[in-house]
């Protein structure tokens, strides 16, 4: 079984190498790789909340240094205008009442608490630095984890299903019905492949772009979660390539995944976009178990990876009568 | 080797395949299995090869229930040549084979090279990929494929597809060696011509059904006409003339110069096929 495995394995290599399937990943190593430090983290420097305090009867008395003292409640319209994350603080009235002028909802509460807090630094508000990581380390860690993610989920499934069209238009499949092999090693041999390519690619995508010293730390719980995503998405992709005639058909297939799939996922995690229902969204719990990893935050509820395990197994089962079925077919 | 029961298969509630086939096929034979297309061939073979599930009736092969014999033991001793060369178009012949191969036990492998040879395969393509290859070329590899384990039993569909009349030749040579050495051939064709040379028995199979099952020669003898046409020159003139056998024991029963050609009248395989089943083979 084991000099089968190795066969099969050997040849999917080179069909991947003849598909490639290995230029196109480095090739998106390097993009984003160019995008991170050239661009993200240059250009997409998050600046500190500036808060504004209008106090005419001199109200507060412990405010904080990093608030700015404005005379008028024009020079504070003024202010806020220009600074789009400003917070404002009108206190004329006697009591502190925030002003926002940009921003969502989820935001917003976050920089009225922060300017609350420049209030109170006799309370012990003062902001705590949480971790070690710094805001440049921090930019990294979460582009790297959304590319890391988008890589997987795109270009991965994407990557399997180019491979099996061109077996499947040579008709090779069919050929392994007569073969004295267990037909799940073509499945497990196929998933093997892209799996270790995204193992490859989630360790040069975290040195190349955290660092290799924080890389290291943080690589067997990432590698971890990136196996689980890589397998249900190489498992889905084997079982779309199979049902579906073509790769247009396909194209449209991955679509509906990315429309409804990954997108709610993004937005949930990364917007201020409410959605009660994501938690039993299984690629959201994934995605943040990947975020987490990244943070040096393992995921230790067993019931998480028991219900991968179980997906995992529920996709193998799925796919094998497609398998079946695409090695019956008929010329 | 092959024992098939009122086989019935049915793709669907409505698309009933196959309606109760009765065959054997013996060791050492070449059996030929003739239809046009969606008649039951492939359906038939496929259910022999282990590839379709869910049959009616009783199958065996090498003594085995099918059911149960579609082990790796099983398919180390088939050989299977599919009616289009299904093979990687990025490898070369050799890669192919070598892959192809290396499911079975070693010690069961012929000499890649050696088949290839024998095959009359260009040996300057032998590491090109395949996608240079022309269609002929490709039906070389496959059956280098089909033999290179070899087996016991070896599956034939439509062998001499897209092989140019000497390739043909060769191919019916090859099928005649390999039964020469004990090797069972259920070959699946609609080529006349092939069935007629090769087969020791033929089925004819129409509409999921055989209609009939027997020598080829038998098959034409059943429905000889007794009647040749003798072509011969008389006094400078070409005539032909058509007379019952019996008539010529007593020797040419009519005046002739020259005698050009005698020609029986007796019928073709494929009109026997027309006869049992109503239709033509393409």
């Amino acid at each position: 079984m084991w000099k089968d495995f190795c066969s099969l394995f050997k040849k999917d290599c080179q069909m991947m190498i003849a598909g490639k399937f290995f230029l196109l990943a480095l090739g998106s190593l390097l993009l984003y790789t160019l995008f991170i430090n050239f661009g993200y983290v240059r250009f997409m420097k998050a600046e500190l909340y500036h808060v504004y305090l209008y106090d005419p009867q001199g109200t507060q008395q412990q405010v904080s240094d990093l608030v700015y003292p404005v005379t008028s409640l024009e020079e504070l319209d003024k202010i806020l205008v220009a600074d789009a994350t400003g917070v404002g603080i009108d206190v004329s009235s006697g009591t502190p009442d925030i002003i926002l002028y940009y921003g969502s909802e989820k935001v917003d509460r976050h920089r009225a608490d922060y300017a609350y807090s420049l209030l109170h630094t006799d309370r012990g508000y003062e902001a705590k630095t949480v971790g070690t990581n710094t805001p440049e380390l921090k930019q990294r860690k979460e582009i790297s984890c959304e590319l890391l993610f988008i890589e997987i989920v795109a270009v991965g499934f994407l990557g399997i299903a180019s491979v099996l069209f061109k077996e499947k238009q040579m008709g090779v499949i069919r050929v392994h019905a007569v073969l004295p092999l267990k037909k799940s090693l073509f499945i497990l041999s196929k998933i093997t492949v892209f799996l270790l390519s995204d193992l490859v690619f989630a360790s040069l995508m975290t040195i190349c772009n955290v660092g290799f010293t924080s890389a290291i730390h943080i690589l067997p719980a990432v590698l971890v979660q990136t196996a689980i995503l890589s397998v249900i998405m190489a498992l889905a992709g084997f079982g779309c390539t199979m049902l579906l005639n073509d790769f247009k058909q396909f194209s449209l297939a991955y679509l509906v995944i990315a429309v409804f799939a990954a997108a709610p996922v993004f937005l949930a995690a990364n917007t201020s976009i409410k959605m009660a229902w994501i938690g039993w969204h299984p690629f959201y719990q994934i995605y943040m178990a990947l975020k987490n990893a990244y943070f040096g935050i393992s995921v230790t509820t067993p019931v998480y990876y028991l219900c991968s395990a179980c997906g995992i197994v529920v996709l193998f089962l799925m796919i094998q009568p497609a398998f079946r079925r695409e090695m019956g077919k008929e010329g | 080797m092959i024992e098939v029961k009122d086989l019935t298969f049915s793709y669907g509630k409505d698309k009933q395949a196959l309606h109760g086939l009765n065959f054997t096929v013996g060791d050492g034979e070449i059996f030929g299995f003739l239809g046009p297309n969606g008649s039951g061939k492939s359906t038939t073979q496929k259910i022999l090869t282990g590839i379709l599930k869910g049959h009616g009736g009783k199958v065996s092969v090498f003594g085995q229930d099918i059911a149960a014999a579609h082990t790796q033991d099983f398919f180390q001793k088939i050989g299977v040549l599919f009616e289009f060369p299904y093979l990687y178009a990025n490898l070369s012949a050799i890669d192919n084979l070598r892959y192809f191969s290396s499911f079975y036990p070693a010690g069961q492998l012929r000499d890649i090279e050696e088949v290839l040879e024998k095959l009359e395969f260009k040996s300057d393509f032998l590491r090109k990929p395949v996608s240079s290859y022309s269609k002929g070329m490709r039906q070389r590899v496959s059956m280098a494929r089909a033999l290179v384990s070899n087996p016991k039993l070896l599956f034939l569909d439509e062998p001499t597809s897209g092989l140019d009349p000497s390739g043909a030749v060769l191919f019916r040579r090859i099928i005649e060696e390999e039964r020469g050495k004990g090797t069972t051939v259920f070959l699946t064709t609609h080529n006349m011509m092939d069935a007629d040379l090769l087969c020791d028995r033929v089925a004819f199979i129409s509409n999921g059904n055989i209609a009939a099952l027997d020598t080829p020669q038998k098959l034409k003898e059943k429905n000889r006409d007794q009647r040749v046409t003798i072509s011969y020159l008389y006094q400078g003139k070409r005539e032909e003339k058509t007379i019952e056998i019996p008539e010529l024991e007593a020797g040419i029963p009519f005046l002739h110069d020259e005698i050009i050609s005698i020609h029986s009248e007796e019928p073709t395989l494929e009109d026997m096929f027309i006869q049992y089943t109503g239709r033509g083979l393409s």
